[in-house]
């Protein structure tokens, strides 16, 4: 028993780590029905470019991360305009195709350009570990818990009080009366895809600095990230962080007391739960498409 | 990758060409995993190989022919290595293979090439039942877990004063193997065990396996894991304040793992069968010729493709032809000369007489504090 507080906090960190990873997947996957399969390639550019940007550039931390925010909003941007564009409103299945076939062309287009090996992205502040009674975190962990908060309720902040918000949230709801009403949709849809692929890329560069970054990371964090929208709700803030929670407690819990070697296989129990007594997840109130 | 792409397309437009039979190369097929989380430790084995398959054409090649390496990636997965075995012997006619890195992946080609009745050589894959499958085409130019443990398990425990040992190791043939033979051999000499788990490959998050380590206090910890998912874990073991002495087998004794863990790196112990700091005239003018060509020191995986490529080579010069029973005949008689000792196979094709070293990491370089040569399996 004495072990539970620290496997608590485990769970609670990886549990916001998740929350963080999955948030721009729920965005781009609950609000534009685009079933985003490029999401971990996003999050993988995001951890590589912070590298670049670190130990290239030779850029601080925070530098480094305004300056990932900043380009991978563009690519996400241009993403949308040139490819996602040309298979709105076909249903889901183009979608799926494009952003699978995206999805590899990122992969081999990082290990073309930087290779395979492991890269390590600065750290803002040192490893050592930090002592709560029994319980050793991190600073650099704390650190990433507090930014990833911090994004996760701006992005809410951004989608439920702006004038951008309120613009993608009519564009979801109704295309046609949106843009009858004088909103480019057109814009929405671009800068909705942005906002998910710079979420992902700064939780990227945020855990790349825990851990590291590499050019084939993306396949674990798309599979991971679906887990955890599934479970919150699809396009639910608070379902992002209640199921990116859940699985990070479930995963500690188990990996503690049962075996670690399993460990993987809990996110895939419980969406087969969820699937079967909640099917529209933890917190989404639509069960059908608007 | 690129070379790959390359090599391909080109292959391609040959194959469509130009009937097979007219090859104007000896081709040797190598599946090693290109993407995925041992991707890193797969590039440093193809760097090996080309620069054993340039100095070998440099010298005029064999038979007459220069060699051509024709890489696929086998992802460290059984069914895709197969896919890539398939590829190799069905499109390309290589003469002989070498790989596939994870020991799962090369217990899945095996068949694959007893079908073919073709010579398939890893330098890597070390799950010590490989070789006692009766596969007369299988020839295994590295060190298994079994040797060793049994070389340096003595040296770790007196050295490192070890009365409670943790185990833990990556979730694979390689892994369970590594685990299983290094805690028979040091439970043999008074070792407690008090943890042992398994991690699956590419895992980032080490500390709620952390965190029962922590509870059960070992004064040692062994890890059998490679490049990536072991320099996270030695990380993380030192983020948690744990300061239990860390040894391991994989590659350890490199450039690249020192750099990525940083300061948690200090003092780990790893059994090594190479480490760029031996102290031989060829293993200098090997390291001399690979940083020159790469701008890195080899690690343990570069002088594995480096030594399973000129064993090919030789082979098939001593062959005399491409013919795939001469060639096993011929590899049955190896002694190669690699810049860490002497290759011989023993009748079951496992690879003996060569040095294997237990390597200290000091100051950001791997130190040798123990050197032995790895007998045949008795």
């Amino acid at each position: 028993m004495d072990l539970f507080p620290q496997f608590l906090a485990n769970g609670l960190v990886m549990g916001v780590f998740y929350a963080l990873s999955a948030l721009g997947l729920t965005l781009i996957f609950g609000l534009m029905r685009v079933v985003n399969f490029a999401h971990g390639e996003f999050y993988m550019l995001g951890g590589v470019s912070g590298w670049f940007v670190t130990n290239h550039l030779g850029l601080d931390f925070f530098s480094g991360l305004i300056v990932v925010a900043a380009s991978m909003a563009a690519v996400g941007w241009l993403v949308d305009r040139f490819l996602i564009e040309r298979v709105r409103g076909q249903g889901e299945e183009p979608g799926i195709l494009l952003t699978i076939g995206l999805s590899i062309f990122l992969v081999n287009g990082t290990l073309l350009l930087v290779g395979p090996a492991p890269m390590k992205v600065a750290g803002a502040v040192a490893e050592g570990p930090l002592f709560f009674g029994p319980v050793a975190v991190t600073k650099l962990r704390l650190l990433a818990v507090a930014v990833g908060i911090a994004l996760i309720v701006g992005a809410h902040l951004l989608i439920r009080r702006t004038r951008l918000g309120a613009a993608m949230r009519a564009t979801f709801q109704d295309p046609m009366a949106a843009s009858l009403a004088g909103i480019r949709t057109g814009h929405v849809y671009a800068a909705t895809f942005a906002l998910g692929c710079t979420l992902a890329a700064l939780s990227g560069m945020l855990l790349a600095s825990i851990y590291s970054a590499q050019a084939s990371v993306g396949g674990l964090i798309s599979l991971k990230s679906f887990v955890v929208v599934i479970l919150g709700g699809m396009g639910s803030f608070a379902g992002a962080i209640a199921g990116g929670l859940l699985l990070g407690v479930a995963e500690a819990m188990w990996g503690g007391y049962v075996s670690m070697g399993m460990v993987d296989v809990i996110g895939f129990v419980l969406v087969i739960l969820i699937l079967l007594f909640r099917p529209q997840g933890l917190f989404s109130i639509r069960t059908e498409r608007a | 990758m690129r070379n790959v792409v390359l090599g391909g397309l080109l292959l391609t437009g040959i194959a469509a060409s130009v009937p097979a039979q007219a090859q104007d190369t000896v081709r040797i097929g190598l599946v090693q995993p290109l993407t995925g989380s041992v991707a890193y430790n797969g590039k440093s084995v193809v760097e090996g190989a080309r620069l054993a398959v340039e100095e070998m054409n440099a010298a005029g090649g064999v038979l007459g022919k220069k060699i051509e390496l024709i890489v696929e990636d086998g992802q460290c997965t059984p069914a895709n290595s197969v896919n890539a075995v398939e590829k190799l012997v069905q499109k390309d006619k290589v003469v002989t293979l070498v790989g596939a890195f994870c020991s799962s992946a090369t217990a899945a080609i095996m068949p694959v090439a007893q079908k073919y009745k073709l010579p398939l050589i890893t330098g890597v894959s070390s799950k010590a039942s490989l070789t006692e499958q009766g596969n007369p085409y299988f020839f295994r130019a590295a060190e298994t877990d079994a040797l060793m443990a049994e070389a340096f398990a003595k040296i770790l425990a007196n050295d490192l004063k070890l009365t409670k040992v943790a185990y833990i190791g990556v979730n694979d043939d390689w892994g369970r193997g590594g685990v299983e033979e290094f805690s028979r051999d040091l439970t043999a000499l008074g070792v407690k065990t008090v943890l042992t788990e398994y991690f699956d490959h590419g895992a980032t998050d080490f500390f709620t396996l952390l965190t029962k380590l922590r509870a059960a206090r070992p004064d040692g910890v062994f890890v059998a894991a490679e490049t990536q998912d072991g320099s996270i874990l030695v990380k993380q073991i030192r983020e948690m304040g744990l300061d239990t002495k860390v040894f391991g087998v994989g590659s350890w004794a490199t450039a690249d793992f020192i750099n990525l863990t940083g300061e948690a790196a200090e003092g780990i112990h790893a059994a090594v069968p190479y480490a760029s700091s031996m102290d031989t005239p060829r293993n200098q003018t090997f390291v001399q010729k690979y940083e020159a060509k790469y701008g890195i020191k080899p690690g343990k995986y570069g002088a594995a493709g480096y030594n399973a490529l000129n064993i090919a080579g030789q082979a098939i010069a001593r062959a005399g032809g491409t013919d795939a029973e001469a060639i096993r005949a011929a590899l049955a008689k190896t002694s190669y000369e690699a810049p860490n000792g002497v290759y011989k196979f023993t009748d079951k094709g496992q690879a003996y007489g060569f040095d294997a070293v237990l390597v200290r990491i000091e100051k950001g370089a791997p130190k040798v504090i123990a050197s032995t040569p790895v007998d045949a399996p008795h």
